[in-house]
């Protein structure tokens, strides 16, 4: 990878020019709506009370509980997932590799409406699982299918590159020392591609707490039930631009504090910064 | 403790390998307490080797014993895996585990790591090793000579049965080598378990081994002592891999059995080399049996500002010096035989002090002498193989 002279004057290097406007502009487009936000919910007299209301306490603890239980699974089967992926080259894998990116490129509201085709009421599998007593669709289960569908591969890439930076050869060293496959990988190969994951983890969860489109469609919009933080903003534009605005403000902490949270849990205490 | 009679039993056995369209066939014995060498070029199979004593590579075919238990066996179909092989293994990248500190790194290997055995165990290693005062550090924090003995501690710990070292000295430089060399002797001491060491420098060889393996393309080519092997090699091929320094392609011109000695000539030399029985018997098709080939070992020339016509050295050369080169631990001097263009070099190694003393420079004209019995003969082959590189 070519790298920039530490000693080159940013000033008088293109890179310098082009990216230093290109920083600017960038910090300003993402920045001044994020400000925007702020300043207008700061002008409100009931912000306390828009976002300690029934509603927004209820779409608040839903996108919680659904999002950790999301995150939960995706780790637990995801992790095992990625660690063949990362060490299998074989052609199958290669295969289910890149439909591992298939949901990164798919439209979220085609993903609901795909999963509804899927577990709908007169779905492919849906109306067997119906006829068994398990219906899907506009339940919570429905916003954790919706959430896992987008969410997945954030983690899972992630977790797949980490372990390939795992050298195998620590994991040979393991086992001369009479150390198992099995407790080699959860002495060396886990806590050293946990950075990764923890990475993944983070936006994965972010993407599975905004969420909007995929269970717009899959799992409706029922307060209690499967009205998410996202879901809720939208219904409360329908009526309040305040209350909207309260719920944006909650949201958008929790994201920076998930992103802060993970950035710590990324730091390596064992390696040189 | 309970295992010191397993300890003490020789490490054998033979692997065919086949690694994409590289085979490899490969036997070995070693007895506890002995270094076996096993030297070559890159890619000529040692890593393989020892990959498939560890059981990290399964071979095609085989049988490996280590510490009296066949761990595998292509007939019986035995197959232990790596962690239930009782093995030491040292790697040229160390690779301590990054996330773990010196000391966890050095008990990694231990059932019990937080016991008091354990913890015993791995304090007799540090300070074995003077390891003490890094206990609690990241092996990030650690020199490259602390980082191999880190490893070496942690190879040490769970008492192996058997020792594959590859390359464990080759990022290091020349002076940490050799230290750390004395101190892999002293370790090997007092464990007598059966080594294998991987190389390609013909000194670690020298300095540790008890026998020398050379490998070659798959093939062993010679098995011995690492003087005899390494010093002299009987074979054209094993001579290019160990890299003797002189070699001449000459004719016999006469024989002297009263000697037991013969001259050799050709390119503009004549040399007195050790009479040869293969070759007066007259083997080798007709017409090429006068021809041989002669090598000297840089190391066993001495270099003179005038004809030392009183020694007892029955070969004397003059030449001009055309390089001086710094090959440590002393340098190399590389002397033009006569002013022809094509004309034969030699290749001499002395000390710096000997540099210094005899003001040695380029252009300068310098005698070589050495004995006949430093030429030795080396058997070319016919070319049935192709050579390497």
């Amino acid at each position: 990878m070519a790298r920039l002279n530490p000693t080159t004057r940013l000033t008088n290097h293109p890179a310098g020019i082009l990216g230093g406007s290109g920083a600017i502009l960038y910090v300003l487009f993402i920045g001044l709506p994020v400000l925007a936000l702020l300043i207008r919910s700061a002008q409100q007299s009931d912000f306390l009370d828009a976002v300690t209301s029934d509603t927004a306490l209820t779409a608040l603890r839903l996108s919680l509980v659904t999002s950790i239980i999301s995150m939960a699974v995706v780790v637990a089967l995801g992790t095992p997932f990625a660690y063949l992926l990362a060490r299998s080259d074989q052609l199958w894998a290669r295969v289910v590799d890149s439909l591992v990116e298939l949901p990164l490129v798919l439209p979220p509201v085609v993903a609901g409406v795909a999963m509804l085709m899927a577990f709908g009421r007169n779905g492919l599998i849906g109306s067997e699982m119906t006829s068994l007593g398990i219906t899907i669709p506009f339940t919570t289960t429905a916003v954790v299918f919706a959430q896992i569908f987008v969410a997945s591969p954030f983690f899972i890439r992630a977790a797949k590159l980490g372990f390939q930076s795992v050298d195998r050869d620590y994991e040979d060293v393991a086992q001369t020392l009479g150390v198992s496959p099995w407790r080699t990988f959860f002495r060396i190969t886990l806590p050293l591609a946990a950075p990764a994951m923890f990475t993944g983890l983070g936006l994965a969860w972010a993407r599975a707490l905004s969420e909007f489109g995929a269970t717009m469609m899959f799992a409706g919009n029922l307060t209690g039930e499967t009205q998410t933080m996202p879901l809720a903003i939208m219904s409360a534009m329908e009526t309040s631009l305040d209350g909207a605005l309260a719920l944006s403000v909650v949201l958008l902490a929790g994201s920076i504090m998930l992103l802060v949270g993970l950035g710590l849990l990324t730091r390596r205490r064992w390696q040189r910064r | 403790m309970i295992l010191q009679n397993v300890t003490e039993t020789a490490a054998k056995g033979w692997v065919e390998c086949r690694v994409g369209d590289f085979n490899l066939q490969t036997e070995w014995e070693v007895q506890p307490g002995q270094v076996l060498v096993l030297f070559g070029p890159s890619g000529a199979g040692k890593s393989t080797t020892l990959r498939a004593i560890a059981g990290l590579l399964r071979p095609v075919r085989g049988h490996v014993e280590i510490g009296g238990r066949t761990v595998y066996d292509s007939d019986e179909g035995t197959w232990l895996p790596t962690h239930e092989r009782r093995l030491g293994y040292l790697t040229q990248q160390y690779h301590l585990f990054p996330h773990l500190k010196v000391a966890e790194n050095i008990s990694f290997g231990l059932s019990d790591r937080n016991s008091a055995s354990a913890k015993e165990r791995v304090n007799e290693l540090s300070n074995l090793l003077q390891l003490d005062e890094l206990e609690e550090r990241y092996p990030w924090e650690l020199s490259g000579g602390q980082q191999q003995r880190v490893a070496l501690a942690r190879a040490l710990a769970p008492r192996p049965a058997m020792f594959l070292l590859d390359e464990p000295f080759a990022s290091l430089d020349s002076e940490l080598r050799r230290n750390l060399r004395r101190e892999l002797r002293v370790m090997l001491a007092q464990s007598p378990v059966p080594v294998m060491l991987v190389t390609h420098d013909r000194e670690e060889a020298l300095a540790l081994g008890d026998s020398v393996q050379v490998i070659n393309e798959g093939r062993t080519l010679v098995t011995g002592e690492p003087l005899a092997v390494l010093g002299q090699p009987g074979q054209g091929r094993v001579a290019r891999l160990v890299g003797v320094e002189n070699l001449f392609n000459l004719t016999i011109a006469e024989r002297n059995p009263q000697d037991g000695t013969m001259s050799c000539i050709g390119q503009g030399l004549r040399l007195e080399v050790p009479l040869d029985s293969r070759i007066t018997e007259g083997a080798g098709p007709e017409g090429d049996q006068d021809r041989v080939t002669v090598g000297i070992r840089a190391s066993d020339i001495i270099l003179a500002k005038e004809d030392l016509s009183g020694s007892s050295a029955r070969n004397r050369l003059q030449g001009k010096v055309i390089a001086v080169e710094s090959r440590p631990p002393g340098y190399a001097v590389t002397l033009k035989l006569s002013s022809d263009h094509d004309a034969e070099i030699l290749r001499c190694h002395i000390t710096g002090a000997a540099l210094d003393e005899m003001g040695i420079r380029v252009g300068q004209q310098l005698w070589a002498v050495f004995k006949a019995s430093s030429c030795f003969l080396v058997d070319e082959e016919q070319p049935t193989e192709s050579s390497p590189d």
